[in-house]
């Protein structure tokens, strides 16, 4: 049996461990709040955006934005949103799992160093990774939108799709892999900007004043503005949403750290109770003993 | 019949409020909305939001966007757009210098980079203008 001072010292380790991780449990936790309501405050915005997309919708007819435009494909290109640390669980090997599927040509934004640490290291072709701070500002994300975008309109890449860890809820976040560009209508885009208001938007607007309308300068200079604007709003709101996830995998990931450490605790105390009694035990008899012998 | 006017960006809903008149500065130059104006959708520019309530002004910097009116509703899609109170003039002055300094230094910097300089100079200008105004 494992002297109680060997006992001892891992007990002061594990309790340690234990309060590191739930410390960091409830840094998480409240991170995860924060990166929830950053999510909802996005939507009055997207709301907006529906109305106004809807209203040019009728007015232009599908307009000739470069986003519009179907080319084949030939090389991909990806946004790949991951964490900037580690230990959160399976979220970031997840997403690599997927990415690993990917067998077409494809070239590689990353958003998060463990995601550009991936794929530096699988020797697949990257074209820039960005850091984002957990506040994730619309301008940060505008960067980097705006160099896939831009990489998209040069024609090195052919799509711009998103792949980041949805969140379904504290527990689940799913790795999702969606296309952005280039947008199959305008139509599909308020569709989208409505799933994301939770349907409430648009179509509240009395037609008469619909009528009279004007634009300045004019309906297809306004929805070639909005357009890139939309693109922007979809991908910080997926860095958003990324955030949520990573907080919650890391909340999750440490709670049951921190549970593994109570149980371990546990077992150790135990273990050190039983050695602390063998060991007086032994003192007694070795005392009895002694004295039997000497009387 | 008073004016609704609502600000949002991609972050939060800036401003919400019923209003006397408002003007915003657009790509076609500023314009002065009334209840009443008729309906127009229209490009917002860098500029200062000039919000009229009760006799009193209220000054706010925007950054390109949007804006929507249509009867008495006026809507904001902007970029940025921040309360004259909310503007933190030496935390501005410094972000200016730093973007200029960047800018000045940058020769081969990538046109996206540029652009993007450039519209801080620009956003940071308008909110030193705004914040200094009264003075």
């Amino acid at each position: 049996m494992a002297s109680t001072r060997d006992i001892r010292r891992r007990i002061k380790s594990v309790k340690n461990t234990r309060q590191i991780t739930k410390a960091m449990e409830l840094v998480a936790a409240s991170k995860m709040k924060k990166a929830q309501q950053a999510a909802l405050a996005g939507r009055p915005y997207a709301e907006l955006m529906a109305r106004m997309l809807a209203v040019l919708a009728d007015r232009v007819e599908e307009a000739q934005h470069p986003f519009l435009v179907h080319r084949e494909v030939r090389t991909r290109g990806i946004i790949l949103i991951t964490t900037d640390k580690g230990l959160a669980g399976p979220l970031n090997a997840n997403l690599f799992k997927l990415v690993t599927e990917i067998k077409t040509p494809a070239k590689y934004a990353v958003i998060g160093r463990k995601g550009a640490q991936f794929i530096a290291r699988t020797q697949r072709n990257l074209l820039a990774d960005f850091t984002v701070s957990d506040r994730a500002s619309f301008a940060e994300v505008k960067v980097v939108a705006e160099f896939m975008v831009k990489q998209f309109i040069d024609g090195a890449i052919d799509t711009v799709e998103v792949l980041w860890p949805r969140f379904r809820n504290t527990l689940v976040q799913v790795p999702t892999l969606l296309p952005l560009l280039p947008l199959t209508s305008v139509k599909a885009a308020i569709a989208d900007l409505q799933a994301a208001t939770g349907g409430s938007a648009a179509g509240t607007r009395p037609a008469e004043l619909d009528q009279q309308l004007l634009f300045e300068p004019d309906a297809a200079t306004v929805l070639n503005a909005l357009l890139p604007l939309y693109v922007n709003r979809e991908i910080h709101q997926q860095v958003l949403d990324a955030k949520a996830s990573e907080h919650s995998a890391r909340m999750v990931a440490m709670k049951t750290a921190k549970d593994n450490a109570t149980k371990l605790l546990g077992d150790l105390t135990l273990e050190y109770n039983k050695a602390r009694q063998a060991a007086i035990t032994q003192e007694i008899l070795e005392i009895a003993a002694a004295q039997f012998a000497a009387a | 019949m008073p004016l609704t006017l609502e600000i949002v960006t991609p972050e939060a809903r800036v401003y919400h409020d019923t209003i006397d008149s408002v003007v915003i500065p657009t790509v076609g130059g500023e314009i002065g909305v009334l209840p009443g104006h008729i309906p127009l959708l229209t490009q917002v520019e860098h500029g200062e939001l000039r919000v009229t309530k009760n006799g009193q002004t209220e000054l706010l910097a925007v950054s390109g966007g949007f804006a929507e009116i249509e009867g008495d509703r006026v809507h904001v899609l902007a970029e940025h757009a921040i309360t004259e109170a909310g503007i933190d003039e030496s935390a501005v002055e410094e972000a200016l210098k730093r973007a200029e300094q960047q800018l000045r230094e940058a020769r081969d910097i990538d046109p996206q980079q540029y652009e993007h300089l450039q519209s801080m100079v620009r956003y940071s200008g308008v909110q030193l203008a705004v914040k200094r105004r009264r003075r």
